[in-house]
């Protein structure tokens, strides 16, 4: 709103000086970014050395036979699906085996490493905690 | 301007708490000249009507009691409910010259005038008198308008898009997602994140390890 009264009642008098001064206002000396992440790091001497972990690269699959696409048809009716729970998923993947093998005998107790469960993060690499991934 | 302000500036405007709301819908020029900011109008007294007690919508049957054209119904085009206001259409209208110029004298328009909600009444499908209306419930749960004197239910009127598009009549473009294709559950529960998945399918193989870091 500071723009709007500005621009109302300023534009008689003067610039607007609330505007944001980016890369492309001021003198030729002036070199400013527009917030791009660095994809390595400068040496002593000067020189910039590029990691390719930092660079990004995009892991397109193949999307042949893909049924999805940009826009969704108008007929679709409105709706949600629950959202998914740590408890949801647990009941959908893991609780299913845990019941065969009670039901089997051959649950047990000491061994729930072949359920997925994981006693330390150490040595995975997309830790969940302490969260190493981006998402 | 950074781009996420600009979009919030876009998605809702902010107005001053003694605005004034005219015929003209806040971010339109006609109502941005009207009501440049900074000017304070003396202020119009509006009846408290809460949201869930609004009865009419656009599209519904309504008959003017107090006015010009009093006794005549219509269907309403427009509701401002800032004002409490009420455009039926064709009714109310005053009329005047637009378009003048030098040479033309100008297209001769009618224009609907805003009616309060006091001088409006829905009308009763049955008998198409005016009637009072109040909101109840139905037997399975469902908010409706029923009329007083009836005990009829008023429907609701159908919603229109303000893009003119029917549902029911759309016909799937090529970049359209049909309607079996988006409803279709593909999801399988599985205790691998998806990077681990897509790893996996792509076929890459990570032995390095990020080195151990701390932080207190």
């Amino acid at each position: 709103m500071g723009l709007l009264t500005n621009l109302a009642r300023g534009l008689v008098r003067g610039a607007d000086r609330m505007a944001e001064f980016t890369s492309k206002r001021g003198p030729r000396s002036h070199n400013k970014g527009r917030g791009a992440r660095k994809v390595g790091y400068v040496t002593l001497g000067g020189k910039f050395i590029k990691i390719k972990e930092m660079v990004p690269e995009f892991v397109v699959p193949n999307l042949t036979g893909f049924k999805l696409k940009p826009y969704v048809s108008y007929k679709t009716p409105k709706g949600t699906e629950p959202p998914l729970t740590a408890k949801q998923l647990f009941m959908d993947v893991v609780a299913p085996q845990i019941e065969t093998d009670i039901k089997g005998g051959t649950f047990d107790p000491h061994n729930l490493e072949k359920y997925g469960y994981e006693p330390t993060q150490e040595g995975k690499l997309f830790q969940l905690f302490p969260k190493n991934y981006v998402r | 301007m950074r781009l996420t302000a600009l979009l919030a500036m876009a998605a809702r405007m902010k107005l001053p708490p003694d605005y004034r709301h005219g015929i003209y819908r806040p971010w339109t020029a006609a109502a941005k000249a009207n009501n440049p900011p900074g000017r304070r109008r003396k202020k119009v007294f509006v009846e408290p009507i809460s949201k869930e007690d609004w009865k009419v919508f656009r599209g519904d049957t309504v008959e003017i009691l107090i006015g010009k054209d009093a006794g005549k119904q219509g269907m309403v085009n427009q509701v401002i409910r800032a004002r409490n206001w009420v455009f039926v259409q064709g009714l109310n209208t005053h009329y005047h010259y637009i378009g003048k110029t030098a040479n033309y004298p100008g297209t001769y328009i009618a224009n609907e005038a805003p009616l309060l909600l006091r001088q409006i009444a829905l009308v009763d499908p049955t008998d198409r008198k005016p009637t009072e209306v109040e909101w109840r419930y139905t037997e399975e749960g469902e908010r409706v308008r029923v009329s007083l004197r009836t005990g009829r239910i008023i429907p609701a009127p159908v919603h229109q898009r303000r893009d003119g598009i029917i549902p029911e009549q759309w016909k799937d473009g090529p970049k359209d997602t049909s309607v079996d294709d988006a409803l279709d559950r593909t999801y399988q529960p599985s205790l691998k994140l998806f990077e681990e998945e897509i790893l996996e399918l792509q076929g890459i193989v990570e032995t390095r390890r990020a080195k151990k870091s701390y932080w207190y």
